[in-house]
């Protein structure tokens, strides 16, 4: 069994009185992708922020073994700031997280996403589907250990998605473990090995995920 | 940490200067004050060198809340703060840096504000300069420490938020107290009586915001929205 990167036992989050979910076990195990489904309102996005960090739970513990700093977090916000050019903004975000990469990587991550053309344009100009992949060029800057994606395909074309699902598939590769809310399970659980339901406050294995090991 | 310090406040200072974004509001706001003061002379007159260093300060004091309001709000467009909490390191690089491009900023300010006050006030700067570049640079840096908290807690939404703002600004007194006395002395051409107890008093309030900047942060500017 792969060593975990990420473990919930227990977690409860109630907002004031209302209850989002209760007693929810998850272990993220290395080399794994999860990928989590549920309703609109289920408490999914609440859920990935816990695994963040960005918010605690009210029971419950949230116990994370990745490497300081090998976590990325890719959220419905794209943290971009738009008066800086694509180049810029990643490398603010490499220079912040004590990344040693170079401007030909941070280049060749641009590539990668397809914004290699648009490097030195201002992320403010750019659609929701550029300033998506940007987000994902930022949350792939430090090659991270534990990948937490929350609808990443969101305003993505179709070639844009084929590439966000091959860097899932080689992020798996290296070893790395990843939850990933979607709301198209039909089209991503062929990448995943578990597929997790969140309803009704209640986390339920909704099925085996197809990925080869 | 330095590192991420060091990008946070190249990265404000690239936005403000280069891109123009906050700087020239306050900039204009503190030439206007000046101005505005100059008004209420008679033509010729010249304001006692009290009042014009009080002018000075105020001016200071209010570019500086705009200063710190826009830097902060660079956080807010794309929902950055949530990125820079998952930071691999203390979230105090956020107020640091924040506070090193506020201070480079003020300073840029001053440039210009200590020009209009010669000119809108009709002052002369014939007292012993050093003393009051000492003092500006100490209330400088404590305005900037305790303006990057307060910058902090004005992007908060909750009313305890606000509160604590209204709390925090008259901390500011001393530091504003230190440098109009001594500004007085250097536009009244003389060294300002007791200005090493007004250096004193500036560096012990830059200490107290220091420490309390450390503190507190962490729990005025969490990643949680």
């Amino acid at each position: 069994m792969a060593s975990a990167l990420l473990e919930l036992r227990g977690i409860a989050k109630f907002y004031g009185h209302r209850c989002v979910f209760r007693a929810v076990d998850l272990v993220v195990a290395r080399g794994t992708v999860q990928l989590l489904t549920g309703a609109n309102g289920a408490g999914k996005s609440t859920l990935m922020r816990l695994m963040a960090g960005l918010q605690r739970p009210n029971a419950g513990s949230c116990a994370c073994h990745a490497a300081e700093g090998r976590v990325a977090y890719l959220g419905h916000a794209t943290f971009l700031y738009p008066g800086l050019t694509a180049l810029e903004n990643l490398a603010f975000w490499k220079k912040a997280q004590g990344s040693r990469l170079t401007e030909a990587d941070l280049m060749a991550l641009l590539e990668r996403v397809g914004l290699e053309r648009h490097a030195h344009e201002r992320a403010g100009i750019f659609s929701r589907g550029m300033a998506q992949r940007l987000n994902l060029a930022r949350a792939l800057l430090v090659a991270p250990e534990l990948l937490l994606l929350d609808e990443p395909g969101t305003g993505l074309d179709s070639r844009a998605a084929v590439m966000l699902r091959e860097e899932i598939v080689q992020a798996r590769q290296r070893g790395a473990g990843i939850v990933w809310i979607s709301h198209d399970v039909a089209a991503d659980a062929p990448f995943a090995d578990k597929v997790l339901t969140l309803e009704q406050g209640r986390l339920h294995e909704g099925g085996q995920g197809a990925a080869t090991p | 940490m330095m590192r991420a310090v060091l990008a946070i406040a190249r990265k404000d200072l690239t936005l403000t200067l280069a891109r123009g974004g906050g700087l020239v509001q306050a900039l204009l706001l503190g030439l206007l004050l000046l101005f505005m003061f100059s008004l209420s002379q008679e033509v010729g007159e010249r304001m006692s060198p009290q009042g014009a260093a009080a002018i000075f300060w105020l001016a200071s004091a209010f570019c500086q809340v705009l200063i710190f309001n826009a830097l902060y709000g660079l956080e807010e467009v794309h929902g950055a703060r949530q990125g820079l909490a998952l930071l691999p390191c203390p979230v105090q690089a956020v107020w640091i840096g924040k506070a090193l491009a506020g201070l480079a900023l003020l300073l840029l300010a001053q440039t210009l504000f200590v020009p209009a006050t010669v000119i809108f006030l009709g002052q002369d700067m014939s007292g012993e300069w050093w003393w009051a570049l000492a003092v500006l640079l100490l209330a400088d840096l404590g305005m900037a420490l305790l303006g990057s908290l307060l910058g902090a807690l004005s992007q908060g939404q909750a009313a305890k938020e606000s509160i604590l703002s209204i709390v925090l600004f008259p901390l500011l007194a001393p530091l504003l107290l230190a440098g109009i006395r001594v500004g007085a002395g250097l536009f009244a051409g003389r060294t300002a009586e007791g200005v090493t107890q007004w250096i004193g008093v500036a560096a012990a309030f830059d200490a107290l915001f220091a420490a309390a900047g450390l503190v507190l942060f962490a729990y005025i500017y969490p990643g949680e929205e």
